[in-house]
């Protein structure tokens, strides 16, 4: 596509109920922050270790999946995530 | 093989690190001993890479290369080893999965082929014998799930297969009991050697028990402020810190 797009994420929740708790994904990106750093302190280079920490992730969601779901997902994962955490 | 000169770090506007001098050589064992919020942990950290420290003056070299200007896991790959005061969970990525990705960089580095699955789970069985691990660990996620004390039992579990020339232990020994201890330390005793140095952070005198240093230094307000042996440890349970503070202040 070229090197002068990008996909931006603006996070954003409207909520109508009083007794809800909800929390933004910038929750979890301090813990990946933490998790990436274990791995990389161990030898791990970034993006194998984004590679490892995202596919763990997805793998313990895959695995509530039906099963025809879950290898559309296990494609898509595949793709490449280089770069897109940050 | 190490050498903290002056060295200076902060976390946003909060200096830390205030001038901390260290010379490591081989062989050697150094506990760093403090007050809380001393800086023992932060500088285990700034050796180690972790992002959100700034260092603001001061070197750190390693094997005569400028520490500080490495990546973490090229710091790694070179020998240095962190063992966490608190290690991470990551769900779904196996623990054998990552020490064998982890080993075979390592090994990449000092130019060894990488270990196959049946090699590599020869030799983890066998260290995990001597942290008495049990061996449903390979199939788990990383410190997924784990006690306080096996946290610390796999830090210990990496450090021991990794054989790293040098090895931080943050508060190793924090939330273990006795017999927790003594398996960590069983586990650290046994990589001592004369080509490998540990300096171990730690707020007790109990660990330094079982593994003995060759020098004990005592961090406070972001400096060095003593250095002695072991019996300066045992000074310091019965004593405190406050008077390394009020000799500091008045010399």
């Amino acid at each position: 596509m070229g090197d002068k797009c990008g996909a931006h994420t603006f996070p954003y929740m409207e909520i109508r109920n009083p007794s809800a708790v909800v929390e933004h994904e910038a929750t979890t990106s301090k813990i990946a922050d933490d998790q990436l750093f274990y791995c990389r302190s161990r030898g791990v280079s970034e993006e194998d270790a984004v590679n490892m920490i995202v596919n763990g992730f997805c793998k313990v969601v895959f695995k509530e999946l039906p099963m025809e779901f879950a290898v559309e997902a296990q494609n898509l994962l595949a793709v490449s995530l280089e770069g897109s955490v940050g | 093989m190490l050498s903290i000169r002056d060295l200076h770090a902060q976390i946003g506007v909060r200096k830390i690190l205030k001038g901390v001098n260290l010379e490591v050589k081989p062989g050697e064992v150094h506990a760093i001993m403090g007050p809380n919020g001393s800086g023992k942990s932060t500088l285990a950290s700034v050796l180690a890479g972790r992002a959100g420290y700034e260092v603001t003056k001061g070197t750190a070299h390693y094997l005569g290369d400028d520490l500080l200007a490495l990546e973490p896991e090229e710091r790694a790959r070179r020998g240095v080893f962190l063992a966490f005061q608190y290690p991470v969970e990551i769900p779904g990525v196996n623990n054998a999965y990552l020490l064998k990705a982890a080993l075979n960089a390592v090994r990449k580095q000092r130019g060894l082929p990488d270990l196959d699955a049946f090699e590599f789970l020869a030799l983890i069985k066998d260290k995990m014998k001597l942290m008495q691990m049990d061996e449903s660990f390979l199939s788990r996620g990383v410190n997924e799930g784990f006690s306080g004390g096996e946290k610390k039992r796999n830090e210990i579990l990496q450090m021991s297969v990794l054989e790293p020339t040098l090895a931080l232990l943050d508060e190793t020994d924090s939330g273990l009991d006795i017999d927790a201890l003594r398996v960590v330390a069983t586990g650290v005793n046994s990589l001592r050697s004369p080509e490998r140095a540990i300096v171990m952070v730690t707020h007790y005198q109990r660990l330094l028990d079982y593994i003995e240093p060759d020098f004990v230094h005592v961090l406070s307000d972001g400096r060095i402020l003593r250095t002695g042996d072991k019996s300066l440890a045992l000074e310091l349970e019965k004593r405190g810190y406050d008077w390394v503070k009020q000799e500091a202040s008045a010399a």
